[in-house]
């Protein structure tokens, strides 16, 4: 594999950093099923997941973080009941992060049929 | 030099296929006795990773670098890559990294609170999924 090694990208136009490109890549991401048979379909730098219980998952990560203070995003989906779901995430320690989804309504813990979380921050 | 685990990582997405292990690992949370049973499932391109070889760091690295501190240089992202391993010893590879020391250590009680099992043994009906246990 070929590297190259440079401080600034441009078009012609416009430049920037190398370090705002690779800072702001996403060091982890994951896309899994939170219902039926738990599992992940697709990812990058993901280890494990867990399923908890019902609406309730962890994302262990394989490269830790520096420090816990990394930024993890989510989003999620509902099932053919038509209820909308809403899901939030929680660091736990340098490469987990738990993930609870919920119905929006009522905000009862509830399973998600696709659940996607984004993980942005300082690799250790 | 070597690179760190993040690129290596990249490197083998592009070029492994994701293998969906046939194992998943059961267990439950000793300090929270009412929590139902947890099931940890590996992620298809970690397994591939594993089983492939030279992309990940030795399990050692992983388990001293939970005693650094935040913000503190940690020693598995640049540690020298092992080779390849079995689906059995993935597995154990990351029970090490992924579960409390809590429960694949330290736990001395009767109870069985962890359990590596078949994919087919996990129930897909989650109606109960909060009432799940380990069988004894």
């Amino acid at each position: 594999m070929s590297t190259l090694n440079v401080s600034n990208i441009t078009d012609g136009t416009t430049s920037v950093g190398t370090g705002y490109v690779v800072n702001g890549s996403a060091k982890a991401w994951v896309n899994f099923r939170g219902s039926d048979t738990f599992g992940i379909d697709n990812s990058f730098g993901v280890s494990s997941c867990d399923d908890d219980g019902v609406g309730d998952y962890s994302v262990n990560v394989t490269s830790a973080f520096s420090t816990d203070g990394f930024s993890s995003t989510s989003s999620c989906q509902g099932d053919s009941s038509n209820d909308n779901r809403g899901c939030c995430t929680d660091n736990n320690g340098t490469s987990e992060t738990r993930v609870n989804t919920f119905i929006c309504t009522s905000g009862a813990a509830s399973d998600s049929a696709e659940v996607h979380v984004t993980i942005h921050g300082d690799l250790a | 030099m070597t690179k760190h685990l993040w690129d290596r990582l990249a490197e083998a997405k592009s070029r492994l296929a994701p293998v969906q292990s046939k194992y998943r690992v059961l267990f439950e949370d000793p300090n929270a006795p009412d929590e139902p049973a947890k099931v940890l499932v590996p992620d298809p391109n970690f397994m591939a990773a594993a089983l492939a070889g030279n992309v990940l760091p030795a399990i050692d690295t992983y388990l001293r670098d939970r005693n650094v501190p935040d913000g503190q240089p940690k020693e598995h992202p640049y540690a020298e890559p092992i080779g390849a391993m079995s689906e059995e010893e993935a597995i154990e590879y990351l029970v090490q990294k992924d579960i409390d020391p809590a429960v694949w250590r330290d736990y001395q009680g009767n109870r069985t609170i962890m359990k590596i099992v078949p994919v087919e043994m996990i129930p897909s009906d989650r109606s109960f999924r909060n009432a799940w246990r380990i069988m004894q």
